[in-house]
């Protein structure tokens, strides 16, 4: 069976570079699955859970913002944060929910008010993970 | 003998000073190793946005967007100047306010966004009409931090309707080499396409919307690169400068030396008379 091989790239390095029977994006339009030979797509990613399935092993990331290029059994990532579920520290985001809420109840201009949010979404995500 | 205790202490403080330009060399080194690698691991990157962006310029995506369009009929423009934030680095930042000073002749009411210190306090000594500047950013190098950069510049650039943002920054060549290079930031100019893959790609929501997004990304992007370089090109600069301070200081230390061993020989020699005619005296 072929296999599509994803490329995760992020601004600092090669977050993972291997091949996979099956992948979940989080797309902005919703989550989509990839299987080899899917059409050539590209599209932004939402903050999410990225899913990667070879045999009966699934590994999970937590992902925010970037965008994904489907091409001839590639898939390349291209994102700012992604962490794997091992690698999320459930204190620091279960903190940084917190200060996010408090900002949401009390923020005077919209840049911080949207900051806050994706904050506060990036910090859920990690926690619905890193509690799992 | 004072002239000889005199050449001592002064031997002795190049001597320090040897050192500490020594050790600045060393940790120049060290930096621009690191400098270097932060370049190579954000090559894949921004490649791989260089080449989205270009496929979907290609694709004549009829989108008017303002980070990609060329605007003729609005003149206000503005330079980012990248220089370093610590001195000692040779004629790193002098080079890059020569010719931000040239490019601000030709456009004398060009606004100026400054990175590093040294850029800041010159313009602000001169009285530039500096709008933005950031400072201390190259000890903690993070994309985080230059994507706040980028986001501001990008606010700027669609709220005051700048035509155009250039950037002047030090192009990192080698350890030994910085060019000083002029680039036009905003609008966004993809690079020649060269060969772009025919895939006809779908796209979700649609062309406008991803170009617009990647077009921040790209920014952002250029925006970590160019620091990286200029960061990169400072620590070199700052390694060869120190290098021949170094090599400076041995000079001045070998000629102190020979001094210091005439003055030494000259006052034994003195010494062997007098006591010489000393003798002498006795004897009769």
């Amino acid at each position: 069976m072929s296999k599509i091989h994803v490329t995760i790239i992020q601004p600092t390095k090669i977050k993972v570079d291997q091949e996979y029977e099956h992948i979940i994006i989080p797309g902005v339009d919703g989550d989509f699955g990839v299987s080899p030979e899917h059409t050539p797509f590209i599209t932004k990613i939402r903050s999410g859970v990225l899913q990667l399935f070879t045999g009966s092993k699934t590994e999970k990331y937590a992902i925010h913002d970037g965008f994904v290029t489907v091409e001839n059994n590639t898939v390349k990532i291209v994102c700012d944060t992604i962490e794997k579920e091992n690698e999320i520290n459930a204190k620091r985001a279960k903190s940084s929910k917190e200060r996010a809420e408090k900002r949401l109840k009390s923020s005077e201009s919209d840049i911080n008010f949207r900051r806050a949010e994706l904050s506060l979404k990036r910090a859920l995500i990690r926690l619905s993970l890193g509690s799992s | 003998m004072a002239n000889l205790k005199e050449i001592k202490t002064r031997i002795e403080s190049v001597k320090n000073t040897k050192q500490i330009t020594n050790a600045m060399k060393m940790v120049a080194a060290a930096k621009l190793r690191k400098a270097q690698n932060n370049i190579i691991n954000a090559r894949p990157y921004a490649d791989h946005l260089a080449e989205m962006l270009k496929t979907l310029k290609n694709k004549n995506v009829s989108t008017e967007h303002p980070l990609l369009e060329e605007a003729s009929d609005k003149e206000k423009t503005a330079f980012i100047v990248v220089t370093s934030d610590r001195g000692l680095c040779g004629s790193f930042n002098t080079h890059i306010i020569k010719k931000a000073m040239t490019a601000l002749k030709e456009n004398p009411k060009a606004d100026m966004i400054c990175i590093g210190r040294k850029g800041y306090d010159f313009f602000r000594k001169h009285s530039k009409n500096v709008v933005h500047h950031y400072i201390d950013l190259f000890n903690e190098m993070d994309f985080s931090v230059s994507t706040d950069v980028a986001d501001n510049i990008l606010n700027l650039f669609l709220d005051e309707n700048y035509g155009k943002i250039d950037v002047i920054y030090n192009e990192f060549k080698s350890a030994i080499q910085q060019n000083v290079v002029i680039k036009q930031l905003l609008p966004i100019i993809p690079s020649e396409a060269e060969d772009i893959s025919k895939v006809d790609y779908i796209y979700e929501p649609d062309e406008e919307t991803i170009i617009s997004e990647l077009g921040n990304k790209y920014v952002h992007v250029d925006i970590w690169r160019i620091m990286l370089e200029s960061s990169a090109a400072e620590q070199g600069a700052r390694m060869t400068a120190m290098d021949s301070a170094t090599e400076n200081a041995a000079d001045l230390i070998d000629s102190l030396v020979l001094h210091y061993n005439r003055a030494r020989q000259s006052a034994i020699t003195t010494e062997i008379i007098e006591i010489a005619s000393g003798a002498e005296a006795i004897e009769k």
